[in-house]
């Protein structure tokens, strides 16, 4: 005969949450507000001009409600 | 809880609901975002920057494919970022939410959420199609707009703690607090320092589109996430056999 016991907590568990406010904020600004930034980091100022992300995310970006170009 | 369903259940709901956001883009503003780079392009060609050409729209129809696919992909991520948020409140706040299931308690926060982070900074800065918009102000506008949402999100956290504190009868107090807040906000906060160049027909015609393909994306991020948290219980503790 096995008896059960309760081994987790009812509690939200601390990492979770601080892994989905890091996906909160990264995405907010990939798709909201990146002019050139993300990408600037690997192929540096030619990222302001070329724009890969913002062009991806143009349509959304209006559709959304954020400030584009 | 569950950490990893927890986790899985957010994610799963906030990507399907963007995409699904993106999808809807395409019959609500895609028709106007097309209009308005219509114009843009009309500019263009009188002011002598660009030329009626073969070549140019050979260009312009490549890029605006991949910006019109690049939504779908974008309504994903977007749906990634907001429905996180949206996950990380609603695991604090269900217990205090109204509703006798997960999907009524998440269509109410989704509601709230919808009010307080994408309506009323809406109406201070609502959305604008391509010609509207100068892109020396970018940035400032940028700030704005997300100083307006922190601003009332943050406002509501604050006045829900205040809600708490009052008794039955003094609760109102709470929200008349946050609506005496958020207009004190509304009048303080810089207007939009652009110049609305395009026609207001367009232009109020995307708006409308706009609110209502970002409430397809709330409604839909709400069901998804309370149907998925009745039918797998996250928030019910693990048990192990021992």
């Amino acid at each position: 005969m096995s008896s059960s016991i309760i081994i987790t907590s009812q509690s939200v568990p601390k990492l979770v949450i601080a892994v989905l406010l890091v996906i909160f904020g990264f995405g907010l600004f990939i798709v909201g507000f990146d002019q050139g930034h993300l990408f600037s980091i690997v192929i540096g100022e030619e990222a302001f001009d070329a724009l890969y992300l913002h062009e991806l995310y143009h349509d959304m970006r209006h559709a959304a409600g954020f400030p584009c170009h | 809880m569950k950490a990893a369903l927890f986790f899985v259940i957010v994610l799963v709901s906030g990507f399907s609901a963007g995409t699904i956001h993106g999808l809807a883009n395409f019959v609500t503003t895609e028709p106007f975002l097309d209009e308005a780079i219509g114009i843009e392009n009309q500019n263009l060609f009188a002011s002598g920057e660009e030329k009626d050409t073969p070549v140019f729209w050979a260009e312009y129809n490549a890029y605006r494919v991949w910006q019109k696919g690049g939504q779908v992909l974008a309504g994903g991520i977007l749906g990634l970022s907001i429905g996180s948020l949206f996950g990380v409140v609603f695991a604090y706040s269900r217990h205090v939410l109204p509703g006798q299931n997960h999907v009524k308690k998440s269509l109410v926060l989704a509601g709230l959420m919808w009010f307080t982070i994408f309506i009323i900074p809406f109406l201070k800065y609502p959305a604008n199609p391509p010609t509207v918009g100068d892109p020396d102000t970018v940035v400032l506008r940028a700030i704005l707009y997300l100083s307006f949402i922190a601003l009332s999100g943050f406002g509501a956290v604050g006045f829900y703690r205040v809600y708490k504190k009052l008794q039955d009868r003094k609760k109102i107090f709470a929200f008349i607090g946050f609506a005496v807040y958020i207009s004190i906000v509304f009048v303080l906060m810089p207007p939009n320092p652009d110049e609305i160049t395009a026609p207001m027909e367009l232009v109020n015609g995307f708006r409308v589109m706009s609110v209502t393909a970002v409430t397809v994306f709330w409604i839909a991020n709400a069901l998804i996430l309370g149907l998925l948290w009745e039918k797998f219980q996250p928030h019910k503790p693990l048990v192990k056999k021992v």
